[in-house]
């Protein structure tokens, strides 16, 4: 199925807006990065920010900050999570968020009730996939990394 | 609660930058929150130096004379440089959502917003045009500077609107190279700004018709009815409590500060045919990349603006790209130089970039 060009892993966890996905690690703890339409909706980033390690953020407060262009905010956060550390090389670089999304994550967090309480809600595998290419269609996003 | 179909519009009077920037959190959070309904919002500032939401504070400001001024440091939430906001602005600024603007594509809804402001602006009796991708100009002179910010679906855009705005005063609170200081560069940096006093002379509108005429432009823009609010309701007044709590603090502006060693600067005089080029460089040494450019000198080059312009495309060039970056902004930007080439602007960048190296 052809999403507009937008890259798609059927083993993450997205959320319902397909603004950021999760991946379960194998200590229980997990991965947060953008998806491929969020950084392409942002354009190039110039800035991220991680919350300092140890910091709880509950749903809705976010783990992360971008800035893009003259804009800044949130990478949305939807998890009553601990931060364990944010990824130094995107801090540095950040535009591996754009050239790669998937493979640049933004933070490690350990969910505070546990990994299956925290992907309540989250979409994978082939709904998630649906859901994903409804979401650039809707939108009418077109990802081209050149 | 919210009305899809109205914009309220708030003036919350001069006020500090903590407050303001209080007032930007707490009202983007509302409307995310669904407390607070569209909102067109004006501001004005005591005198303030503002950083961007991810700058850091010894990097891009002189702290001393700030001090001594006693001019207040603030760290904005939206991005973007470091700006200096007095009484002689008005800050504007919009408080809305994705689905009112019919986009989420960012650069499309900055586009929509500015052309709307552009229009306010003209019909105060001046000819002010949108121009990429942040910038409202007259006549190639920049009138007002926006950016903004978002959380979930909710955003807020603002922009200033320059009055009778001092550029010398807002060059002498930015940390920039002491050669941006002298009075040719001075005046050439006050040719680049548009007055609304200097444009229209002795035909100045009040703040209240600035406002009505900028309010009735954004209300045909987004075909909605205005209403005009004395004060903020119950939800957001609290939200602006607890926001202030933490935003008038130096944990908040001074957060993440590096110092300003960290993006040391160089300098260097390069002369060729088509005369001499000064050029300043900010280098961050850990991203390897020119943090921002400065070209002043003895040359001719036309449109006028192409300097600031080529200054701007530059910004967070990594080193290595900086040659490819120059050739490409030239091709884009077609320009009448004498005796002057791309090449050397590329070299006097690197003799600057070198210069750091010693």
């Amino acid at each position: 199925m052809d999403c507009n060009g937008c890259e798609f892993h059927p083993e993450l966890y997205y959320d319902d807006e397909y603004q950021i996905w999760v991946r379960r690690e194998d200590d229980g703890n997990l991965t947060v990065g953008m998806t491929d339409l969020s950084q392409t909706i942002a354009g190039k980033i110039l800035h991220v920010r991680v919350r300092r390690p140890g910091t709880r953020r509950p749903p809705g407060k976010p783990v992360a900050t971008i800035e893009s262009g003259k804009w800044a905010g949130p990478i949305p956060n939807f998890m009553d999570c601990t931060i364990i550390e944010g990824n130094a090389e995107v801090m540095e670089n950040p535009s591996l968020l754009n050239a790669d999304p998937y493979n640049a994550w933004v933070a490690r967090v350990e969910p505070v009730d546990g990994a299956d309480k925290a992907l309540e809600g989250f979409h994978t595998g082939d709904d998630a996939r649906k859901g994903y290419c409804a979401r650039v269609k809707k939108d009418d996003i077109h990802c081209d990394k050149n | 609660m919210r009305d899809a179909k109205t914009l309220r519009v708030l003036d919350t009077g001069l006020r500090r930058a903590a407050e303001n920037m209080a007032l930007n959190r707490a009202l983007l959070e509302s409307h995310q929150a669904g407390t607070s309904p569209h909102t067109l919002r004006f501001l004005r500032f005591t005198p303030s130096a503002l950083l961007g939401f991810h700058q850091d504070v010894e990097q891009e400001l002189r702290t001393d004379y700030c001090a001594e001024q006693g001019i207040d440091i603030q760290r904005r939430i939206t991005g973007g440089g470091a700006i200096y906001f007095d009484e002689t602005q008005i800050g504007w600024e919009l408080y809305l959502d994705k689905g009112f603007l019919g986009t989420a594509d960012m650069g499309a809804i900055a586009k929509k917003i500015c052309e709307a402001a552009a229009e306010g602006i003209s019909a105060l009796g001046v000819d002010a045009r949108y121009r990429p991708r942040n910038d409202i100009e007259v006549d190639g002179r920049k009138i007002s500077g926006t950016g903004g910010a978002f959380d979930g679906d909710s955003i807020m855009y603002q922009g200033t609107l320059l009055i009778d705005f001092d550029v010398e005063r807002m060059l002498r609170v930015l940390r920039i190279p002491a050669e941006k200081l002298s009075d040719k560069a001075i005046e050439s940096a006050r040719d680049r700004v548009a007055n609304l006093k200097d444009l229209l002379g002795g035909n100045m509108p009040t703040f209240a018709e600035v406002q009505e005429r900028l309010a009735e432009s954004f209300a045909r823009a987004f075909d909605v009815k205005l209403e005009w609010a004395d004060a903020m309701n119950a939800a957001e007044d609290a939200a602006f409590r607890e926001a202030l709590a933490d935003i008038d603090t130096p944990e908040w502006t001074y957060q993440h500060n590096r110092p300003a060693t960290d993006a040391t600067m160089h300098e260097a005089i390069t002369r060729s045919q088509g005369g001499t080029l000064r050029v300043g460089v900010a280098v961050d040494p850990v991203r390897n990349q020119l943090k921002q450019v400065w070209i002043t000198g003895d040359f001719f080059v036309k449109p006028r603006r192409l300097v600031v312009d080529l200054e701007g495309a530059l910004r967070n060039t990594p080193i290595e790209a900086l040659e490819a970056n120059v050739k490409a902004f030239f091709e884009d930007h077609p320009a009448e130089m004498l005796m002057l080439t791309p090449d050397d602007f590329v070299s006097a960048i690197r003799a600057a970039v070198d210069a750091g190296r010693d």
